[in-house]
């Protein structure tokens, strides 16, 4: 499976890369929007910060969302999930409104929800072969908000919010899997299996 | 089971191999950061920190190439600090795989630096380093590895970093860095009380139960220790073992 990860222009692609690599897949990394809309299988990794990454996104954003409605197995990472929502407390602008829903600022006492935390048994394709006391580690200050029934796991930090989504080929993990050792590797493993069914 | 406490091995690194003598059991190149790196992921460690201890423009290419190698290998994250002077010397160590890039100095002679990497790379990959030292009203913030006061009072800095848009905080206590005595736990509770963002304590650390007190007493989110591990005294398990023991929530490596 041939992925195309998303380059907003900052932070690590380093580790998305080699994750998805590992679990066997061939990456290529783009920043151009109507490159990107014409992948086969899309991650949008988790690093910057809302308005930056859809400033990037912009140009192509019509191409990008008939892309991935019309199918195109697509995985969100942190703040690359909540790119996929319509729009987030964060930045002013719209998202790419392929989920229905906003991400807003986190409620606990201390944000960022920095570390390893559990998250809930989920019976979804992405979480096979996933234990669960298995744990996995977020870095995040905001957190989804969907109006459609698209979670398939939550997690909790001073509220309850979506550890991850999936909506067809639509995944997103509000979790860093890349960074969340073996139980994230597989995840991503589990990510390439189901695009691969998918086209 | 809420939020982990999270246990941190750092490497201090120089010319872009470890320093401190490190000595492994049946590991030759104990000199090569990567190496280390994954053996403490092995471990169970829940993050890894790189911190440059002589820091120079050359010597900065240098580690910018440990880093791209270690990201290779390790699927936890890895936070490289020490010398971290521009905007563009941390959006370049993002880019060759750093997770998170921790500022002290340049903070200190520069705090907009903090809102503009805030601003661009997100709160959650800024960690403001404080180096503290005991003076007779508090803590005094120290910058050049230490090397010199900065006329400001710790617990108002580490107020002042959030506010700018830093995500995290890595404390060291100077009084108590290499004296393995236990870490400083008033410095660490005043610290964590007084600001909204996870607090990583540091120095002093030498035995299981100054870990179990930081974490406990001091009221810290992460505990960051460097020759208990080194010199394979301990083990990240053999940590996480002792804190399951006491009821201290940690992520659990078989």
């Amino acid at each position: 499976m041939k992925i195309t990860v998303v380059d907003y222009g900052v932070g690590n692609l380093h580790s998305i890369s080699k994750g998805l690599e590992r679990a066997g897949a061939s990456v290529q990394v783009s920043s151009s929007p109507r490159e990107i809309a014409e992948a086969r299988c899309i991650v949008f990794p988790g690093v910057g910060a809302f308005g930056a990454a859809m400033e990037v996104l912009r140009p192509g954003i019509d191409e990008l969302r008939s892309a991935i409605s019309g199918g195109v197995p697509t995985l969100g990472i942190c703040l690359g999930m909540q790119v996929l929502f319509e729009r987030s407390e964060e930045s002013h602008g719209d998202g790419l409104a392929v989920l229905g829903g906003s991400a807003v600022r986190l409620n606990a006492p201390r944000v960022p929800h920095m570390g390893w935390n559990n998250v809930s048994d989920s019976d979804d394709g992405l979480f096979e072969g996933i234990n669960p006391d298995d744990q996995f580690y977020f870095a995040n200050s905001y957190v989804c908000r969907p109006t459609e029934r698209v979670t398939i796991s939550e997690t909790e930090y001073g509220e309850r919010f979506p550890a991850a989504v999936r909506k067809g080929a639509i995944c997103g993990t509000q979790f860093h899997p890349e960074k969340s050792s073996a139980p994230g590797l597989r995840l991503l493993s589990n990510f390439i299996r189901i695009s691969e069914e998918t086209a | 089971m809420p939020l982990t406490k999270r246990i941190i091995p750092c490497l201090d690194v120089k010319g872009g191999v470890v320093v401190k003598g490190v000595r492994f059991k049946g590991l030759t190149d104990v000199g090569d950061p990567p190496t280390l790196a994954v053996r403490y992921q092995e471990q169970g460690a829940d993050e890894i920190v790189f911190l440059d201890v002589n820091a120079s423009v050359a010597g900065a290419e240098t580690l910018r190439a440990a880093v791209q190698k270690t990201a290779e290998q390790l699927f936890i994250p890895l936070t490289v600090g020490g010398g971290v002077r521009t905007f563009e010397d941390v959006r370049r160590m993002l880019r060759v795989g750093a997770d998170k890039v921790s500022i002290n100095t340049a903070a200190v002679a520069k705090p907009s630096l903090i809102t503009e990497c805030a601003n661009a790379f997100g709160s959650q990959c800024v960690v403001v380093a404080i180096d503290a030292k005991r003076s007779d009203d508090g803590w005094k913030v120290h910058t050049h590895s230490g090397t010199q006061p900065a006329q400001r009072d710790v617990v108002e800095w580490a107020r002042e970093v959030c506010e700018l848009g830093a995500g995290e905080i890595l404390l060291t206590s100077m009084d108590c860095d290499g004296v393995k005595e236990g870490y400083d736990l008033d410095l660490t509770r005043r610290v964590v009380r007084e600001v909204g963002v996870p607090v990583i304590a540091s120095g002093g650390c030498g035995s299981l139960d100054h870990i179990v007190k930081v974490l406990s007493d001091g009221e810290a989110d992460a505990a960051l220790a460097a020759s208990i591990f080194h010199f394979d005294e301990h083990t990240v398990r053999d940590v996480k073992k002792e804190l399951v023991a006491k009821g201290i929530p940690v992520r659990w490596c078989g």
